[in-house]
Formats: C-alpha cells, sequence, structure tokens
C-alpha cells in the first residue's frame, strides 16, 4: 500500500462522512441516524469474522488434510 | 399430444449433447458455442404462456411453459453456457463438453418445465451432468468427492420425488401452480429435496466437498445451474414461507465464516455461493413482489460474477497447477490480467457501486428493510463484510501478493480470458444501467439503487472492512488444514468404517490365525520327534549339535536291533524256563 491509496481511502471516508449530514437520513432504521454507522460495522465485522472464525477453526473444525484418510 | 410444436430451450441444448460426438473433433467446441447462443435466442423469442405438453400415460408434462421468472432464468442458464463455452474453448475432451451441455439443457429444462415430473426428469438429468464434471478431473480425490455428489444428489432427489408423488396423491394433479402449503408433509419434502440442491445447511456440504475438485473449466458450469435452478423452484412455489428467512440468513453467515478458513482458493468461492444463495433463500423468505424481484435480480448476478471468479480461480490452476493459499502467492507480475478480471467479480460480489452485486443484492435487503427486518437487514449487511474479507481481499492477497511461491505460471489459453472478459463486461454492465435486468424481473417496480445512504454505506463499509483487514491480515495466514463441515456426518464414519470395523476386524482375524498357526506348531512340534531321552541313546549326533528335534531322525538300524534283541531275550528266557 502507497501513501497515496491510503489518502485516497482516507477522503472517500471523509467525503461519505460529510455526505451523511448533507442528505437527509433515511429514518426507517435506528441506526441510519448513527454517524459513521457503517465505519464501526464494517471495522468490527471484519474484526469479528477474523476472530470468530479462528477461534471456531482452533477449537475443533481444523483438521489435518489426511483427516479423512483418503 | 402435441399442443403447438415449438422446439423447448432445453432441448437444443440436450439436441446438441446427442449430436456433439458426430460433429467433427475440431469444430466441437465452437458446437459448444452454437447450442447455447440458439437456446438463448429461443429463450428470448418464445412467446409467453404453455408451449409444448405431452401426454405421458395419463399425465400431462409440460416441458415448456413460460413466463417472466422462468424467462429470465432462462436467459442467464444459457448465457453463461455460452460464456462457460468460451471460457473452455481449449477443452478437446468429448465427455467434458457432452456433460457441459447436458448440465446445462437440464437446468433450462427445470427453469421452464410446468409440471412436476418434468421437472424431476431435468432435475436429475443436471445430477448426472454435474456429478461428470468432478469426476473428469481423473484424481482420486474427485472421484470420491463425485461419489458423495452424486449419491446426496440422488438422496435429494428422493426427498423431492416422494414430496411429489404424495403431493400428486393428495391433490390429483401434477402442476406447479402457486406457493405450496405450508400444512403439507409433501410441501416440506419437495422443500428438503430443494433445499439440498440450494445447499441449505445442514443440506449443503456437498457443494464445498465438491466444487473444488471438478475440473477447472466444469467448476464454471456447477456455480451456475445446481443452486440457481433450486432458487428458480424456491420462487416459484416457496414464496413467503417465514423459515426461508432465517434459514438464507444462517447461510449468508455460514459461508462467510467457513470461507475465512478454507485454504483451498475454489472452496472459498464455494462457499460463497452458500452465502450469496442464502441472499436469494432470505429473498425468497420475505415473499413481497420487491424481495422476489430481488432474488431473481441476483441470482442473475451472481451466476455472472461467481462464473467470473471460478473463471479466475481456474487461470491460476490451470497455469501453476496449485489451488492452495499455502502454495500461492506473489503471482500479479506474472498473470496482472487474471487479477484484474477476478478483481471485477470481486468487487461485484462485494456489491461495489458499478458493480451488478450492488444492484441486485441491495434490493433484497431493501426488501427486508421494508418488511421491517431489521435483524435481517443488519446482518445480510454483516455477511456482505464477510464477503469482501474473503473474495475481495483474502483470496486475491494471498494469490498475487502475500510470499512469493517461486511458482513461474504458464500461459492460459488466450479464450480463457476472453471468456472472462466478456463475463466481466456485463458484470460492468449491468452495475452502471441496472433497468437492462429490472425491467425484465417477474414483478413491476421502481427501485433506484444509486442513493446517496446507499453509496455512503457501500463506500464506509469496504474502506473500513479492508483498514480492518490490513491490520489483521498476518491473522489470515493459513495453514495446511481441511476444515470440518457437516459431510463429516457421512465421510468420518466411511473412514471409521474403513478403518476400525474393516482394518481393525481383519487385524484381530490376522491375529488369531497368527496365534492358532504358532499353537499348532508348538503341538506339533512336541510329536513330531521321540522324547529326548530316546533319541540321545539311539542318536549318532552328539548333544548340542544344533539339530532341531523335528529335523533329527534316530539311527533306524540301532532301534530295529534294540527290538530284535529284545525279542532274542525275552525267546531264551522263555526257552530255558519252560525247559
Amino acid at each position: 500500500m502507497k501513501r497515496w491509496h491510503w489518502w485516497t481511502l482516507g477522503v472517500l471516508a471523509a467525503v461519505s462522512l460529510a455526505a451523511e449530514f448533507v442528505v437527509p437520513h433515511d429514518p426507517s432504521h435506528w441506526w441510519t441516524v448513527v454517524p459513521a454507522f457503517y465505519m464501526i460495522f464494517g471495522f468490527l465485522g471484519c474484526l469479528l469474522f477474523i476472530f470468530f472464525s479462528k477461534a471456531l477453526g482452533k477449537l475443533f473444525l481444523q483438521q489435518s488434510e489426511d483427516y479423512y484418510g483418503e | 399430444m402435441v399442443s403447438e410444436f415449438v422446439m423447448p430451450p432445453a432441448f437444443i441444448l440436450l439436441a446438441g449433447a446427442v449430436l456433439l460426438p458426430m460433429v467433427p473433433r475440431a469444430l466441437r467446441s465452437a458446437a459448444c458455442l452454437i447450442f447455447p447462443l440458439a437456446a438463448l435466442a429461443v429463450v428470448w423469442t418464445l412467446p409467453t404462456g404453455v408451449q409444448l405438453s405431452v401426454e405421458f400415460m395419463r399425465y400431462q408434462l409440460i416441458l415448456s411453459d413460460v413466463d417472466a421468472l422462468s424467462r429470465i432464468f432462462g436467459v442467464i442458464f444459457a448465457l453463461i453456457a455460452f460464456a462457460g463455452g468460451i471460457y473452455a474453448y481449449h477443452i478437446k475432451e468429448l465427455g467434458q463438453q457432452v456433460a457441459a451441455l447436458l448440465y446445462a439443457g437440464s437446468a433450462l429444462g427445470v427453469a421452464f418445465a410446468g409440471d412436476w415430473l418434468t421437472l424431476f426428469i431435468f432435475w436429475e438429468l443436471m445430477a448426472l451432468g454435474s456429478t461428470y464434471l468432478v469426476w473428469a478431473r481423473r484424481t482420486s480425490a474427485s472421484q470420491k468427492a463425485g461419489m458423495r455428489y452424486l449419491l446426496v444428489h440422488l438422496f435429494g432427489g428422493g426427498l423431492l420425488l416422494s414430496g411429489i408423488l404424495l403431493s400428486i396423491s393428495e391433490t390429483g394433479s401434477t402442476a406447479i401452480a402457486g406457493t405450496l402449503a405450508q400444512t403439507s408433509l409433501s410441501s416440506w419434502l419437495i422443500l428438503g429435496g430443494v433445499a439440498l440442491n440450494a445447499a441449505v445447511p445442514p443440506l449443503h456440504a456437498w457443494l464445498a466437498d465438491a466444487y473444488p475438485k471438478a475440473t477447472v473449466t466444469g467448476a464454471v458450469f456447477l456455480s451456475a445451474f445446481t443452486t440457481k435452478s433450486a432458487v428458480y423452484v424456491l420462487v416459484r412455489v416457496f414464496p413467503g414461507w417465514e423459515i426461508l428467512i432465517a434459514l438464507g440468513v444462517i447461510m449468508a453467515l455460514y459461508g462467510v465464516v467457513f470461507a475465512v478458513l478454507a485454504n483451498d482458493i475454489r472452496e472459498i468461492l464455494a462457499y460463497h455461493i452458500i452465502s450469496q444463495v442464502g441472499y436469494m433463500v432470505a429473498g425468497v423468505g420475505i415473499g413481497t413482489e420487491l424481495a422476489l424481484n430481488g432474488t431473481t435480480a441476483h441470482a442473475f448476478s451472481h451466476i455472472l460474477y461467481k462464473a467470473l471468479l471460478f473463471m479466475g480461480a481456474g487461470v491460476v490452476l490451470e497455469t501453476t497447477g496449485r489451488s492452495k493459499l499455502t502454495e500461492l502467492g506473489g503471482l500479479v507480475k506474472q498473470m496482472p490480467v487474471t487479477l484484474w478480471l477476478y478483481m471485477v467479480g470481486a468487487f461485484s460480489i462485494s456489491g461495489f457501486p458499478l458493480f451488478n452485486g450492488f444492484i441486485s443484492k441491495s434490493v433484497i435487503v431493501s426488501a427486508a428493510g421494508e418488511a421491517h427486518i431489521e435483524w435481517a437487514v443488519l446482518l445480510l449487511t454483516l455477511a456482505s463484510v464477510g464477503t469482501f474479507l474473503s473474495i475481495g481481499l483474502k483470496l486475491p492477497y494471498f494469490t498475487w501478493y502475500g510470499e512469493d511461491c517461486g511458482v513461474r505460471p504458464t500461459q492460459p489459453p488466450a479464450m480463457m480470458h476472453v471468456g472472462m472478459a466478456i463475463v466481466a463486461s456485463l458484470c460492468f454492465l449491468f452495475g452502471v444501467m441496472p433497468s437492462l435486468l429490472y425491467r425484465y424481473l417477474p414483478y413491476a417496480m421502481s427501485y433506484e439503487p444509486y442513493t446517496i445512504p446507499h453509496l455512503v454505506e457501500m463506500t464506509q463499509i469496504p474502506i473500513f472492512t479492508f483498514v480492518a483487514f490490513w491490520m489483521y491480515r498476518g491473522k489470515l495466514t493459513v495453514k495446511p488444514t481441511i476444515t470440518l463441515d457437516t459431510d463429516w456426518v457421512y465421510r468420518r464414519p466411511a473412514w471409521f468404517a474403513r478403518t476400525v470395523v474393516i482394518g481393525k476386524t481383519a487385524g484381530f482375524f490376522q491375529v488369531t490365525e497368527d496365534v492358532a498357526k504358532a499353537a499348532v506348531a508348538w503341538v506339533s512340534g512336541l510329536f513330531t520327534a521321540p522324547p529326548p531321552a530316546v533319541v540321545k541313546l539311539v542318536s549318532d549326533a552328539p548333544e548340542g549339535d544344533g539339530g532341531t528335534r523335528g529335523v533329527r531322525r534316530p539311527n533306524m538300524e540301532r532301534v530295529i536291533t534294540l527290538v530284535l534283541a529284545c525279542f532274542v531275550v525275552v525267546a531264551l528266557l522263555s526257552y530255558f524256563s519252560g525247559g
């Protein structure tokens, strides 16, 4: 990742955050009025999948490749 | 009795499968494009309504019944058969070509079937064609996975047929007409059979088991037909079955969780078929016109981008001979075209603006919102985070970036890239012009995917998913392991049967036999020679000369002489005493 990649992502995120305050919210769900909700959602959601899946894998799901003896 | 003769689209491809062996070998690949194109033209131009029905015994088989729903599925089935034909243009193996046509034709047959018996026949033909595409890889793993795939699908077909027969006995009709009643056992049996093909957990494991072991080109066809023809049947007869909302959401998350663990790139893609079909199943459960449109649109989009993703993974496998992330890495300089075409599919499945996943997935999520099922909205949105994580980040990062695996890939056949480019163009085309798809959906709707809140959502989620991935990408490093799934239920007992029931039993009998033999040898050893005292008396052999008891024979002359001497002594004694 080069520096300008991060800048591009930062600018896009900033624009999307600004847009939340410019455009009226869709009030149908409670979370649509929480600022930056989808930023937090994306970040935490990603961590959730990484750690939850890995924990399940460690617990019992992941086995050696010859587990089925085929 | 033929009411009006029209060639059903399915028959064009099935005729292609029959005629292909008679086509000169050099022209077969071209024929594999012409038949799907002809089918596409027929699907497109068929008038709405019952086109062809024949009487079979006392039932009316409706081979071709066209409405907006069947037509849109027919269009995408024919289209992907064509695109897959381009991608597989270099394949000269007749078996694979015939199987692909048979498989695609049967999927068309399901889409246009007007009665349950016709649907069932095509349903089973699909299982045959698809099984061959797994077997054709000709590895030991694919032979076994193909057999499991076939058996599981025969079981699913059994459920479906049981439901159909029960339904016929209840109603006296074979027609596929409207939503099935939730109060009837036959409906639940049919649902079981269809859910198996739609890969609804726990009936899903066949998919992640078999698809990664299929041929490079076969997996492209596999990704398109079986699950989506099942989605078609769900839309047709199960709309509004609320259990499907929960099952769909579970599927969407289940596939994502397992894809994070998977090592084989095509297994990651396979788990994301389950995840994406979850959206469609949930849409069927919601059951509103918007939701059913969303399901149909998403099936259409999904067939395109998933085929594209399997094509990309297929090029990697074809050119490197490897498909495990643990054996891949650092290929970006050697295969940039494949990477970027693959990324179009990855952006599409992740629901990025300008790509076709954006315009179809959002319809289902919006329908869940309109129906006030907020938990489904949030969980389906969460699943899309995981989709981007595995398909858009993990897979490409560890395949094309990451540590260089040292493999230098060969050049893929040009037509593989052409096939990918065509499908990628369609992903983009429908992404920027959603009305091209929306106008052909089963119900009229005015839906605008490109709203500011939706764009905000689909900008923020990917960016921050990426940030989290980048921070914790080390955690995603895969190991050369397999992930257990519900196929454990029939694969582990097979191992148990092999090693414990057969292996251990055979071992027990072997030990028993050895013990018995040893005992017999010991006992017989006791009796093969005279007792040592006699031997010592009559033997020439000095003590301890190393001869074994069984082998050492007494000196027979001495024994006879001794016996005769005894006779002489006894005779003399009796002579003198009797005197």
